[in-house]
């Protein structure tokens, strides 16, 4: 792994990345002893880029919740297996992106999407996120949320391993190598993937390039 | 429109456009791939609109986790992995028991049984709010009249406080000399009174949970101030004291900052501290609070948890302004 992951899991201390892998090594052979507070830390160490990317994939904060919670379940239960082979991080997003893979399957089962198609929910679905460009006039803010909805909308409807992967590749920036490497698969996989997503994402969207 | 003579043709282009976006072509593909652009009008075209279609997709907003949401999953999480616990401890300790029996393979399997579906059902009939708040920990009884105001006297129970949604104000329903209902606004100094004295010594949690929610919004009242920062140190309850935490995080000055570094110093709880230490460097940070500098070295050469050694080095880093 290429500390890509290190990169997904956003703000690390300002100490070396030396003391700081000497000190994750140290939290998680303590977790691994069932120290509770060292697992704690370690939580809180990747945490908040969980929840953000579990958000950003499923919309909703209560799914993203529950995302977050079977994930660090699953990690607190096969913790002991984690054999320092790979780094903590690529181990733990692994575990992360198969829950996440398999709540977005879920999903599609039931035919449920996550954004609603219909225009004027959709200003409800993204009532939680904050306008970042109060530069905008109210037309052009409502064109602009409107223009996300049908791109929510658009994401919704690949499936999920595409889902997936464009969410990582053009969202979170990070290279289809480590992208297979999370997702369990090749890189060959993601390529295809993220080509199949974007031929999607250009008919759902041609009306707006 | 093939172009002949080139290394790509029009249907390679295609092929390898999203790559070429993303910058994951190979270096002798990209230069194959923008040699053959040059001559062909039609791939340029191509690649403009699929530029395009990435200035649409960054219209999709950035969505961030809200602090509330974070501190929300966290205590789920932390309530989840105590069940987890609980669950195998309960488990392994009614195996000796089973074994010491000996009992015939379905008693033993009637017994485990038993056991699961008894833990399962206490789990299921626990009192949710105070396995949420107390986190094991028993709220001592405190002294009851430590409440109570000039014209009600001696108020012997608190039975409920909740606000108003539609007028914004506070309804206290208390049990003094006899059974007597307030209502007021936060302005009102009697029920602002009443309040800070039920925060800082009733012994019902969710009677004092309750009040730090009403409290909350009057942060700028130094006796509300005052309170909550007690809360925060003092709570016997550690959901409380996050609570009280969450609630003070708004506030700045160094009175803050020495009250969340005593958090970070004495406080117990692993959850409760962690929030301490997260907050401590970012309002030192913000504030360039250098008078905590000594504090927070000390905490990052000395203190046994790595994240606080962690989140204090970085926070010095940033005051020193070597942060990379």
């Amino acid at each position: 792994m290429d500390g890509t992951c290190l990169e997904l899991a956003g703000k690390f201390p300002a100490e070396g990345s030396r003391l700081v892998e000497a000190d994750e090594r140290e939290l998680i052979r303590r977790a691994q002893r069932g120290d509770r507070a060292a697992f704690d830390a370690l939580v809180r160490l990747y945490d908040h880029e969980v929840l953000r990317l579990a958000l950003k994939l499923v919309g909703s904060p209560e799914e993203a919740q529950d995302l977050y919670q079977e994930a660090f379940l699953k990690v607190y239960r096969s913790l002991a297996l984690f054999r320092f082979d790979s780094r903590f991080s690529t181990w733990l997003y692994r575990v992360v992106m198969n829950v996440c893979l398999d709540h977005l399957r879920r999903q599609k089962g039931r035919s449920e999407v996550q954004a609603p198609s219909n225009p004027e929910s959709d200003t409800e679905y993204f009532q939680t996120v904050a306008d970042e460009r109060p530069e905008l006039n109210p037309e052009r803010s409502l064109k602009g949320r409107e223009i996300a909805g049908r791109i929510q909308s658009a994401l919704a409807h690949l499936n999920p391993r595409e889902r997936m992967v464009f969410e990582l590749r053009h969202y979170q920036g990070m290279k289809l190598r480590a992208i297979g490497e999370l997702c369990g698969t090749s890189e060959e996989t993601a390529k295809n993937c993220l080509f199949r997503a974007t031929q999607k994402l250009r008919v759902a969207l041609a009306d707006l390039v | 429109m093939a172009n002949e003579g080139v290394a790509m043709s029009c249907k390679d282009l295609e092929q390898a456009l999203p790559f070429y976006l993303y910058d994951e072509l190979p270096a002798d593909e990209r230069a194959a791939y923008e040699k053959h652009l040059e001559s062909c009008p039609a791939c340029r075209q191509t690649l403009e609109d699929s530029r395009r279609l990435h200035e649409v997709l960054a219209h999709r907003p950035r969505i961030e986790p809200t602090p509330e949401l974070v501190v929300h999953c966290r205590q789920a999480l932390d309530e989840a992995l105590d069940r987890e616990q609980l669950g195998w401890r309960a488990l392994l300790r009614s195996l000796p028991h089973l074994f010491s029996f000996r009992l015939a393979g379905s008693g033993a399997l009637a017994m485990l049984t038993l056991v699961l579906f008894g833990f399962g059902l206490g789990w299921t009939l626990r009192p949710r709010s105070s396995a949420l708040l107390d986190g094991g920990k028993v709220a001592p009884s405190l002294e009851k009249s430590d409440l109570g105001t000039p014209e009600l006297g001696h108020i012997s129970d608190i039975s409920q406080v909740a606000p108003d949604p539609k007028t914004g104000e506070v309804r206290i329903t208390v049990n003094a000399e006899r059974r007597v209902t307030l209502e007021g606004s936060l302005d009102d100094p009697r029920i602002r009174e009443l309040l800070v004295g039920a925060v800082k010594s009733y012994d019902n949690a969710g009677i004092r949970r309750d009040t730090l929610d009403i409290l909350k919004q009057r942060s700028d009242n130094p006796a509300v101030r005052e309170a909550l920062l007690h809360a925060m140190r003092n709570d016997p309850n550690a959901g409380l004291r996050l609570e009280a935490l969450k609630a003070v995080a708004g506030m700045e000055g160094q009175e803050l900052h020495q009250a969340l570094l005593d958090v970070v110093e004495h406080e117990k709880n692993p959850g409760v501290r962690f929030a301490a230490v997260d907050a401590l460097a970012d309002h030192v940070v913000r504030d360039k609070d250098n008078a905590m500098l000594p504090a927070l070295e000390e905490l990052a050469r000395n203190d046994p948890e790595g994240y606080v050694r962690m989140r204090s080095a970085s926070a010095v880093h940033a005051l020193l302004g070597d942060a990379p």
